[in-house]
């Protein structure tokens, strides 16, 4: 929870900005500064689908007593409309409410805080539509 | 006035637990139907844990973004309105920016003024625009308001978050005036450091939320020329559905021009976000041409009240995001246990 790193990733992680790679056209998240799929360095950002299916999930039971507040948490993998993968926690809903295939849209939470006087970093997380 | 200017486009955000005030009642062996009769609410509306006013008001921003359907970068004002801000120092207002990708020139800043800190910011962009400063201004309201345990406010303090986008281009709803009345009046407050709220108990209804109310709504009408049947619709902040109902007869009101704005029944007081949410809820069934008057509440104390005209645009920018109606139905409800949990009464 260093200021720099909360500051660097903000846009990533608030907007789901990744990379499109402009030689092989290739999408990926999270952002890198040379292209996954092909080494090229000719990447520009490229902001990830507001939607998408839910692939895996399960369901996390335990955790550090920082977090106690927060279990039990959904950890799932999501598929985007543009075809990019992300892991990511599902929200608004009960582990038993959920199944493969389901439509997900992005959502804005709190991904951490950090004690009582530290910073809270924000991100994406997923819920049902 | 001389140049037009009104609402252009509007979002709201309410999270999706609900507690009933029989569940609360339950607990401390009170009696539910006598709370509900003296109140008419039903239940209210309880974030998440990884749900604060941050997050809410990014919801909120964001469905007004997706009504809107313009660019984040045309936006030189955003003033997010609460009196539970996440943080005391690093504005709410920063945070909004960048999640609607709004950063860089801009200006912004979190306002306070209890339950009108939302209305304040709207009045300020709709002066910003009106004098050429900006083009378009985001105001926002959003709280996650605390109530300490078997306090009468337990009933009744919910969470939740509007976003009203405020410019010249493809009005929704034109601004025909606005008027404002303050006064120092200690009927609810919480010192720096303090959890949980404090209030005058029945000092908080006539000397506050009806005198400022009345003042401001007929300060408003005799500024403009006009009768309370000369309206289609109004709310009031809605701390209970009681006090809006009350005030609406105090001022010449009918129970229809006020009716379907009260979404405090289903979603409890949601602070900086009530009558922002009323209004919202009017806008969702409004048609072109109806009038209608929207007067907030802020204890401590103020009021600000606003005459608008719906404009044919408002047919446009329908169904392009969620209504009040879809966040009252999208709900669960949760035990007492599970929202102590929630709201960090419950200590490890
Ligand atoms: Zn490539």
């Amino acid at each position: 929870m260093e200021p720099p790193k909360i500051w660097r990733e903000r846009r990533e992680r608030y907007l789901g900005i990744g990379i499109i790679c402009e030689d092989c056209q290739k999408k990926n998240f999270p952002k890198t500064r040379i292209c996954p799929d092909c080494g090229s360095e000719n990447v520009k950002p490229y902001k990830i689908a507001e939607r998408g299916t839910l692939k895996y999930f399960t369901q996390i039971m335990n955790t550090g007593d920082e977090l106690i507040f927060n279990t039990p948490y959904i950890v799932g993998l999501v598929e985007l409309e543009d075809g990019i993968k992300v892991t990511a926690q599902i929200v608004d809903c009960d582990f038993k409410e959920l199944r493969k295939g389901m439509k997900l849209e992005k959502t804005f939470r709190v991904l951490a805080r950090n004690g009582k006087e530290g910073l809270i970093k924000y991100g994406f997380k997923f819920r049902p539509i | 006035m001389s140049e037009k200017v009104g609402i252009i486009a509007y979002g709201i955000y309410i999270p999706r637990n609900r507690i009933t005030v029989d569940e609360i009642a339950s607990i401390w062996g009170e009696d539910a139907n006598e709370i509900k009769s003296q109140l008419q609410i039903f239940e209210k509306s309880v974030p998440f844990p990884d749900e604060d006013v941050a997050t809410m008001a990014v919801e909120a921003a964001r469905n007004a973004m997706k009504q809107w359907g313009g660019e984040a970068e045309k936006i030189g004002a955003i003033y997010v309105g609460s009196e539970s801000h996440p943080y005391a120092v690093k504005p709410t207002a920063t945070i909004v920016a960048a999640a609607i990708g709004a950063e860089g020139e801009t200006t912004a800043a979190d306002l306070e003024f209890a339950c009108k800190a939302g209305t304040a910011g709207m009045q300020m962009c709709f002066g910003l625009i009106q004098s050429n400063m900006i083009k378009v201004g985001l105001a926002i309201g959003s709280d996650s308001s605390q109530a300490k345990p078997k306090d009468p406010l337990e009933y009744t303090a919910g969470a939740g978050s509007a976003a009203f986008l405020i410019g010249k281009q493809d009005i929704i709803a034109e601004l025909e005036g606005t008027y404002s009345y303050t006064s120092d009046t200690p009927d609810f407050w919480r010192r720096e450091g303090a959890t949980f709220p404090s209030h005058g108990q029945r000092f908080t209804g006539m000397p506050a939320y009806f005198d400022h109310i009345i003042k401001a709504t007929k300060g408003l009408l005799e500024k403009i020329d006009r009768k309370p049947e000369d309206y289609d619709y109004v709310t009031f902040h809605q701390p209970n559905t009681k006090f809006p109902l009350r005030v609406a007869k105090m001022l010449g009101f009918s129970k229809e021009q006020i009716e379907n704005s009260l979404a405090c029944k289903y979603v409890g007081n949601t602070y900086s976000a009530s009558s922002m949410i009323g209004f919202a809820k009017i806008l969702d069934e409004a048609q072109p041409g109806d009038k209608v008057l929207v007067t907030s509440y802020g204890s401590g104390a103020g009021s600000d009240a606003f005459s608008f005209k719906i404009t044919e645009n408002i047919e446009k920018i329908r169904s392009r995001s969620k209504t009040v109606q879809y966040y009252i139905e999208n709900k669960r409800n949760i035990s007492y246990g599970l929202y102590s949990r929630y709201k960090g009464i419950l200590k490890v």
